[in-house]
């Protein structure tokens, strides 16, 4: 019971750190219509960008952590307005593309800088109690595991506060709904664009820090970890803000269930399910879930014309 | 040369796979070029051109369910990755941990593409039933999920890390793995290998022109362009998207199998996303639903890094001097090369190349 209850919080809290990720994904999805391949490489610039300043020029680590966090979120900005601007109304499967030629560059310049050694986020958090964690009623609990689930609700709060009230996401709601229609209401479109790719940076950096920091480190492997969160998208429907986060709740639970139990599981059925299983785990569910439900569990079904 | 090329009397002449004999002309004098290439250039070339044409077969694939058919396929290099274990194990020789049966080319080659096609027939069903974006995540859990198979079915792949011996080169009995010698006249194996992928080069080229102007071919573009439409024109969507990936993943088998037949040795690591999406670059760079585009691309690819090479090479900068490696400049030139082509040029350098044949028709008249 209680190897249950620490897989089940852990598993929590990733996939609270992945919703942020998947969040990303579906906004930008919802309003430009472009699924973002590089999303997961802005997780680990924005990792890096902490990373570099916390550790390297050595400014304190909340500077640090704030500094990285607006710096992925302009790098977004940058990225949608000389990349992607150019390709609006091309065909989804080019943008698509465009955005993996996006993903190559960043994590191509990320890998030269990370190198062989992994880098530290320069946060406090593995100092705090027994190594980073505390014990409560048996389980082992990470200060960075139940910072970070924290976190992550309180943004999707935020979020869809901001969505619900503010101008900006009212804007940003009527665009995802109609482009064009959105712009005859007076919307400035293209600013909608720019502030999509500026929150989906912001959520990606935050996402970042919390895959890598503590003891996880940053890694030339860490963005397979941020790709985990596009079976998430997938599971809950590319369009859908709910799917997201449940998407990446059932993601993060997989792993960490499959993290746990494989041992059980292989000698109770004797079946050999293969070293680094988990990693693997969110994509088989993704795929059972796509066959039984080709637009997620969320998404809207597309009605098709002529 | 017939004076006036663009004229076409009848349908068949239109679709024919050399409409005129300009275009007969270049084909012949290209390949009896290429195949004296082979006696003359070094082995470092050799090796180099083996490797464009193999890379090109693999594209071509990629081109068939991605360019004609409209279908996005993140995961063609694992279907390349399974044509090359295929051959592998079907051509290899057995070790203490692998498996081998030490077959002839002439089975376990036409084997690999089959066996490759087969499985993308297998996953057909889950693929068919989905279009667009989420067909490309879905090809994107291929990929994991191939690699997690790849390095952990150690008795065929030699596991991560490790890796095994590729097939070995026996033709109709014949050990070829040494060099053969007619007369006193020795061929190295690399010149086999380089008339072999010449001819199947050659041979599946050509199959893909003929592909295009086939009902098939039709149907594939029909469905790219608005599959709604198509089905609503009595396209069976599912049969067709089916035989794309079928014919793809051949492709991309019969690449796989002789392409790590030229390196001697695979590793399972070589299988990763990366991988798949360089033949997605290749496929952009070279232009995409076009028969020539993925050779270019491909001859691009390969023949890039050989220039970076020897740019690096004779400007005396040692390897610390760089901020970055050459293999990183080649990736950051790749990134930058497939977002330039899709922004400025979407038919990639056939497009270029379009423009240019073009101009130089009506030279010195633009019109």
């Amino acid at each position: 019971m209680n190897i249950f209850l620490q897989a089940t919080f852990e598993g929590l809290s990733l996939g609270a750190v992945y919703s942020l990720v998947a969040i990303g994904f579906v906004l930008i999805f919802r309003a430009t219509d472009v699924l973002s391949f590089a999303q997961p490489a802005m997780v680990v610039v924005g990792a890096g960008i902490i990373s570099y300043f916390s550790t390297q020029i050595g400014i304190p680590f909340i500077v640090a952590f704030f500094l990285g966090i607006i710096l992925t979120g302009v790098l977004g900005l940058i990225l949608e307005r000389t990349f992607l601007r150019p390709m609006v109304g091309e065909p989804v499967f080019s943008v698509a593309v465009l955005t993996i030629g996006i993903d190559i560059l960043l994590r191509v310049v990320l890998d030269n800088w990370i190198g062989i050694n992994p880098k530290y986020m320069g946060d406090p958090f593995p100092s705090y109690g027994n190594f980073g964690s505390f014990n409560m009623a048996g389980l082992t609990v990470k200060y960075l595991e139940v910072t970070a689930l924290i976190t992550a609700l309180m943004l999707i709060f935020v979020l869809s506060v901001f969505f619900k009230k503010s101008k900006y996401g009212v804007a940003m709601r009527a665009t995802s709904l109609d482009q064009e229609a959105a712009l005859a209401q007076g919307i400035n479109v293209g600013r909608v664009f720019g502030l999509v790719w500026f929150i989906a940076g912001l959520l990606a950096a935050f996402a970042g820090f919390f895959i890598t920091g503590g003891f996880n480190t940053l890694t030339n492997t860490s963005f397979i970890s941020a790709l985990r969160a596009l079976p998430a998208v997938v599971i809950g429907g590319l369009d859908s803000i709910t799917g997201a986060v449940v998407g990446s709740l059932i993601i993060g639970l997989t792993q960490a269930y499959v993290g746990y139990y494989q041992f059980d599981i292989e000698s109770a059925y004797n079946i050999k399910l293969g070293n680094g299983f988990s990693i693997v785990a969110p994509y088989v569910i993704m795929f059972v879930i796509l066959i039984v439900k080709p637009d997620g569990l969320f998404g809207t079904e597309e009605v098709e014309r002529v | 040369m017939s004076k006036r090329p663009d004229l076409f009397t009848s349908y068949q002449k239109e679709i024919s796979i050399f409409p005129n004999n300009t275009q007969k002309f270049w084909f012949v004098t290209l390949l009896l070029s290429s195949i004296y290439i082979c006696f003359i250039a070094s082995d470092y070339w050799i090796i180099l051109i083996t490797n464009a044409l193999l890379v090109s077969i693999a594209a071509w694939g990629l081109n068939i369910v991605s360019g004609l058919a409209g279908q996005i396929n993140l995961a063609h290099g694992v279907f390349v990755g399974i044509g090359t274990y295929t051959s592998a194990v079907l051509g290899g020789v057995a070790t203490r941990s692998v498996i081998g049966f030490e077959m002839d080319l002439l089975i376990w080659l036409p084997l690999s593409g089959i066996v490759a096609a087969l499985i993308g027939v297998l996953i057909s069903p889950i693929a068919v039933r989905l279009k667009g974006l989420n067909l490309g995540l879905v090809t994107l859990a291929f990929v994991f999920i191939g690699s997690h198979f790849f390095s952990n079915l150690t008795f065929i792949t030699g596991g991560s890390g490790l890796g095994r011996k590729s097939a070995k080169l026996n033709i109709l009995g014949i050990d070829f793995n040494s060099g053969y010698e007619i007369g006193n006249f020795l061929i190295q194996k690399n010149q086999i290998l380089y008339l072999i992928s010449l001819l199947v080069t050659v041979l599946l080229g050509l199959g893909v022109k003929n592909l295009v102007r086939s009902k098939t071919g039709r149907a594939f573009a029909a469905i790219r362009d608005r599959d709604i439409a198509a089905e609503a024109l009595g396209i069976n969507l599912f049969k067709y998207k089916a035989t794309a990936l079928a014919i793809s993943c051949f492709y991309g088998g019969v690449a796989g199998a002789l392409l790590t037949t030229t390196f001697g040795g695979v590793e399972p690591g070589t299988f990763n996303l990366l991988y798949s999406i360089l033949f997605i670059a290749i496929v952009i760079i070279g232009g995409a639903g076009t028969v020539l585009g993925p050779l270019f691309g491909a001859f691009f690819y390969v023949l890039f890094p050989a220039i970076i090479q020897y740019v690096v090479l004779s400007s005396n900068l040692s390897e610390q001097d760089l901020l970055i490696t050459p293999q990183q400049i080649e990736r950051i030139i790749f990134g930058l090369f497939i977002i330039l082509f899709l922004i400025f040029e979407p038919r990639g350098l056939w497009g270029i190349w379009f423009r240019l044949r073009n101009y130089f028709k009506a030279w010195p008249f633009s019109y």
